[in-house]
């Protein structure tokens, strides 16, 4: 148990080490000049408003920057290295697939938690620097962000594994998208009638919410998000990324590297 | 050891079909022994490590290691294995990717550490262990992949085409190493395409051809190693001297002749020599070659298969 623990660490500080080195953090200084523009010039607007806006843009510019990554690296982490044939002096060691597949999840997942960390605190800097009020609060948003990332990593994932990488792109993105607007599609039975109930509830079933993972605006408006609702989405999200991860990995296992 | 072991590929994307890579292979090494793998482009020695690896899954057969059936990890531990042309992680150095393959063994970081330091010299990478792989040619991407084969320091070591892409001092190396790791008891199972390097190193071979094993055995027996003809070398004569026509064929080598005889025609040749003049340099026996093997029993691959014809022989 101990030796697949610390090899699945081991795969995981590796594919972090490789998203620093290949510069995948960069996006951070796009980030902080966005901060300082916006900062810089939302001074004029009452200090409500700007407050609202900044933490706003600060937050969806989290989510952007983080869906980026964990659609372009995610979709990469396993086919890169089938394609350039790195992982098979790997897998002919003691490792496993499934550790070499979760291993490669959770180092991207913890550069994406890393990346957050270090917005979020640019965030806060821009709102202490502009003498507006730091507010812990933001964590409730930035959390669920966290959660929807992973499960679009592991999306990319398993796309990946089954089709090549820009096919694996689209899919994903294609996931991302309509799960965002999944209570859209709940509602076309209102709307759109025509369109047969079965089609929508099927729509509606193999596409997770993502939008239950968008706390922003309530956040940034100031709202309190209880405890009892992050629990209930953390749930959601471990319930997909098991069966997702779970997908991929079926599939990881059972393909020939030729 | 392997009881056939067969794979096949899916050829076609709207008609399908399936391409025999591996046919009924049975093989069995015995410890300590090199044991070099040899055939034509396609004819099946990749598949046959990537199907050991776990790479590829068989179509049927079985395959032990240490008398553990393929798909067990535990043999793991006491195997190495050098893939053909290895990709290691550019975005490292040769010192840290050894440590990572040390990891994945669980080896405690002073001995990954240790162990990195012994094996980039031993490939000769001692002062290149800190250059991040990127800029590395592919001789020393080469060396650095047999350095992570042999991290653990295996028992067991499968090679796929490990002087590939070597210069001939890196070709030297690799060839001193085998034999270094014989010496200390290892067993190596390597794929070669270069025919002098299995004649030098190998205690057996075995031939594969379109994806069947045709022989294997030690290279005496293959090769029947009795000379075939002799070859000497004369000078201070002309090659239409007569008494010369008993040479099965006289070639000009500068100033020099280089005739190739039977062994019962040598006295007369040599007669023939010395009485128009000439100097006798040296005689030397000619056997069959791994070479020659090939040519002789493999002839029908040439025509069968135009991309396993003689120019697959003289790669690398």
């Amino acid at each position: 148990m101990g030796g697949r623990v610390s090899r699945t660490l081991a795969v995981a500080a590796n594919a972090f080490r490789e998203t620093v080195r290949e510069r995948v953090l960069y996006n951070l200084v796009f980030f902080a000049i966005l901060m300082t523009l916006a900062g810089l010039l939302l001074g004029q607007l009452s200090v409500r408003q700007d407050e609202k806006i900044l933490k706003d843009l600060g937050l969806a510019a989290m989510d952007l920057f983080g869906t980026l990554i964990a659609v372009f690296i995610g979709t990469g982490l396993v086919s890169k290295e089938i394609e350039r044939r790195s992982l098979y002096p790997l897998l002919a060691k003691p490792l496993s697939r499934g550790e070499f597949f979760l291993g490669k999840f959770a180092g991207l997942a913890f550069t994406l938690l890393v990346n957050l960390a270090v917005m979020l605190l640019g965030l806060l800097l821009t709102l202490l620097v502009t003498q507006r009020r730091t507010d812990p609060g933001l964590l409730a948003a930035v959390y669920p962000i966290f959660l929807g990332l992973l499960l679009t990593v592991a999306f990319a994932m398993l796309f990946s594994t089954v089709t090549s990488s820009t096919l694996a792109v689209v899919l994903t993105v294609g996931v991302v998208v309509v799960g965002r607007f999944a209570d859209v599609i709940r509602g076309m039975r209102d709307v759109a009638p025509a369109v047969p109930p079965a089609l929508v509830s099927a729509l509606f079933a193999i596409v997770p919410n993502f939008s239950n993972f968008d706390f922003k605006s309530r956040v940034a408006y100031g709202d309190v998000v209880p405890a009892s609702l992050l629990w209930g989405v953390t749930l959601y999200a471990a319930a997909w990324l098991v069966l997702v991860l779970g997908l991929g990995l079926a599939s990881f296992r059972a393909r020939d590297f030729q | 050891m392997t009881r056939g072991l067969s794979k096949s590929y899916r050829t076609g994307h709207i008609i399908q079909g399936r391409r025999p890579a591996l046919v009924d292979l049975d093989l069995q090494m015995l410890r300590g022994e090199i044991l070099g793998y040899v055939g034509p482009n396609g004819s099946g020695k990749t598949t046959t490590f990537k199907l050991l690896m776990g790479l590829v899954r068989p179509d049927r057969g079985e395959a032990w290691v240490f008398g553990e059936p393929i798909a067990s990890r535990a043999w793991r531990q006491r195997a190495g294995y050098l893939p053909e042309q290895p990709y290691l992680y550019d975005y490292l150095t040769a010192a840290e990717y050894l440590d990572y393959a040390g990891r994945l063994f669980g080896l405690a970081r002073d001995v990954r550490r240790r162990r990195a330091r012994e094996l980039l010299s031993l490939v000769g990478l001692e002062r290149s262990a800190d250059v991040p792989m990127r800029r590395f040619s592919k001789g020393m991407l080469q060396r650095a992949g047999l350095a992570q084969a042999l991290v653990n320091d295996p028992e067991l070591l499968f090679l796929d085409e490990p002087m590939s892409g070597l210069d001939p001092v890196g070709r030297r190396l690799v060839r001193d190493l085998i034999l270094d790791l014989r010496r200390s008891g290892k067993t190596v199972l390597f794929s070669t395409h270069i025919l002098s390097d299995a004649e030098t190193l190998c205690d057996r071979v075995a031939v594969l051809r379109s994806g069947r094993l045709l022989s294997v055995g030690a290279l005496g027996e293959l090769l029947r190693l009795d000379p075939t003809h002799l070859e000497l070398l004369a000078a201070g004569i002309a090659s239409d001297t007569p008494g010369l026509e008993a040479a099965r064929r006289v070639d000009l080598v500068g100033d020099r002749l280089r005739l190739e005889v039977e062994e019962g025609s040598l006295g007369q040749v040599v007669t023939a020599i010395e009485s128009a003049g000439g100097r006798v340099l040296g005689v030397q026996p000619v056997r069959r070659t791994l070479e020659d093997y090939f040519f002789e029993e493999l002839g029908g691959a040439r025509s069968a298969t135009p991309a396993s014809g003689a120019g697959a022989w003289g790669e690398g």
